[in-house]
């Protein structure tokens, strides 16, 4: 966790940080020579989109009279960008801070974060796949250059890097497994096992799932919700194997309970178009098809605002001008949140996010 | 037994896991994308000595166990038990050199250890970072041979051989790691 103190008397810290801007410059360099124009969205929001996993920053703005209005700081961008994508027919991506509350704690996770986001029009999720392996590709050639003498990789080929005592090979294509075979693989369990098949009426009803979690040994409750002990198991069983394979994972079609703003996919009401990609272990990305369908997008407002009142997490107002503007028609398109301090944890081979941001 | 949650979760706790006494090694908090959030733990069991990693739900309900810390007094070793004396009851208390792994090696009559306690049972011991033995036998180095990294073995007051650099000599005192019986450094 570099302070200005840790910087003055160990000088090396620096370097990471020094990487993490060299990071950054290839990002900005990557995008800019694809014609994507890079945004600017606000920090400080009057409303967000109800997510219940979160825990957001609220905060009072006083007007000059004195009058108090409750605001929030944005927990990603991704509302505002969709916002702007509503009137301008260009790619867009944004490097910002992003903040979310109660995240300490935790080698990945550090409340205030920076956030690397793009939107591709006219496009689904298998384009940013292809846009994932270029990018890192281009982190990999510009500070492989820079840092002849980092000790986590060289400038060869093939693109290796180590992190945590493994080798990664980052050439294309990166593995590709869907959750369905991840958790035929890994877990022994069939995904119509734990949904009741393609035509199944209430797939997520927690029943089929609890008797898989109570086979294996996992504790539920009357509360515990199919998203949970889907997670858990996805986070025990599959997880941990994703770094055993040398090459960058993408692990695609996620279960509808972990949709948030994803579309259905075509042909399986029970999925969504949704990958996440994870190098040496570490998740780095999530991505979607985004969803379009203003109708959809309610529900699942109601349902995760429902949902932040029963976890007692703090109170915040639905961003209703989203859903308004989905209504007025958001072009299909595809984006994905990466956490660029992960990336930086990656290419410097630390172990904690903290070693990655300045402290002041 | 005391119900706790992840919420008190705290390094050195120790909890029952698959019906066995576990030790909190290390835990953090995790959310993968767009999910709840779970506690990603590192749980040592405190009679094989086995570690392994565990994923909890945030807020899960896991049961603390009573597990004492006692001051004993190694005595000697009885077949395939170590035997303790508690520095407080004057009682004898049995541990497998199953739960006592290659630290069984490097125990020293009449020395104090910390020793687990669950119910009546000594259930684990605390392994050191490293431990300091005198060598009793050692090949003189030979003369001449300077390269970087040579080996060579010695055997220990406790019987245990270790691999170490050539300088060392009968009547030193060297620390090696317990858990791996690597050779540290001199002490002498």
């Amino acid at each position: 966790m570099p302070s200005w103190k840790d910087l003055k008397k160990n000088p090396g810290l620096w370097r990471n940080l020094i990487l993490r801007s060299e990071i950054i410059s290839a990002v900005r360099e990557f995008f800019s020579k694809k014609g994507f124009l890079e945004v600017n969205t606000p920090l400080l929001l009057p409303a967000v989109i109800p997510e219940s996993y979160l825990d957001v920053f609220s905060t009072y703005l006083k007007n000059r009279r004195g009058i108090k209005k409750r605001m929030f700081l944005a927990a990603s961008p991704e509302a505002s960008i969709k916002k702007m994508l509503v009137s301008i027919n260009r790619n867009c991506f944004e490097i910002t801070k992003s903040f979310r509350n109660g995240e300490t704690d935790s080698n990945l996770h550090n409340p205030e974060f920076t956030i690397l986001e793009w939107y591709r029009l006219k496009a689904d999720y298998k384009k940013i796949i292809t846009d994932c392996q270029d990018l890192i590709l281009h982190i990999y050639n510009k500070i492989s250059e820079k840092f002849p003498d980092q000790p986590n990789f060289k400038h060869s080929f093939p693109p290796v890097i180590r992190y945590r005592n493994s080798s990664i090979n980052l050439s294309a294509p990166w593995k590709k497994i869907s959750i369905k075979k991840a958790l035929e693989k890994y877990s022994g369990i069939s995904f119509a096992d734990i949904t009741g098949g393609q035509d199944s009426a209430d797939p997520f009803t927690p029943d089929r799932i609890t008797a898989f979690a109570r086979k294996k040994g996992y504790s539920f409750s009357l509360n515990t919700t199919w998203e949970q002990l889907f997670n858990q198991i996805y986070l025990n069983e599959i997880e941990p194997n994703l770094v055993k394979y040398g090459k960058p994972v993408i692990i695609y079609d996620f279960p509808k309970p972990l949709a948030a703003l994803a579309k259905v996919k075509k042909g399986d009401n029970r999925l969504v178009e949704r990958f996440e990609f994870y190098i040496g272990g570490i998740e780095l990305g999530d991505c979607y098809t985004e969803l379009t369908d203003f109708r959809e997008q309610k529900n699942r407002f109601e349902k995760n605002i429902r949902e932040i009142k029963k976890y007692n997490k703090t109170a915040i107002y639905p961003d209703q001008e989203f859903l308004e503007c989905l209504k007025t028609g958001l072009p299909e398109c595809a984006g994905i949140a990466v956490g660029l301090d992960r990336l930086v944890m990656l290419f410097a081979d630390l172990a904690d996010i903290k070693d990655t941001i300045f402290y002041g | 037994m005391a119900k706790i949650t992840t919420s008190n979760f705290q390094k050195g706790l120790f909890i029952e896991f698959k019906n066995d006494i576990h030790q909190i090694a290390e835990f953090k908090h995790v959310n993968p994308g767009k999910g709840s959030a779970f506690v990603r733990t590192k749980l040592k069991n405190i009679r094989t000595g086995n570690t392994l990693e565990f994923t909890y739900k945030s807020g899960e309900a896991v049961k603390q166990l009573p597990v004492y810390i006692r001051e004993m007094q190694y005595l000697y070793k009885n077949n395939s038990h170590h035997i303790f004396m508690d520095q407080k009851s004057f009682e004898q208390y049995l541990l497998s050199e199953v739960v006592t792994g290659k630290f069984g090696q490097v125990l020293k009559e009449g020395e104090i250890y910390q020793v687990y306690v669950h119910e009546s049972d000594a259930v684990g011991i605390r392994i050191p970072k490293r431990v300091s033995l005198k060598v009793v036998e050692a090949e003189e180095g030979i003369k001449g041979n300077t390269v970087t990294g040579a080996k060579k073995t010695v055997t220990t007051e406790t019987g245990v051989k270790v691999q170490v650099p050539l300088f060392i000599k009968k009547g030193d005192v060297i620390s090696i790691d317990p858990e791996s019986g690597e050779y540290l450094e001199r002490i002498n």
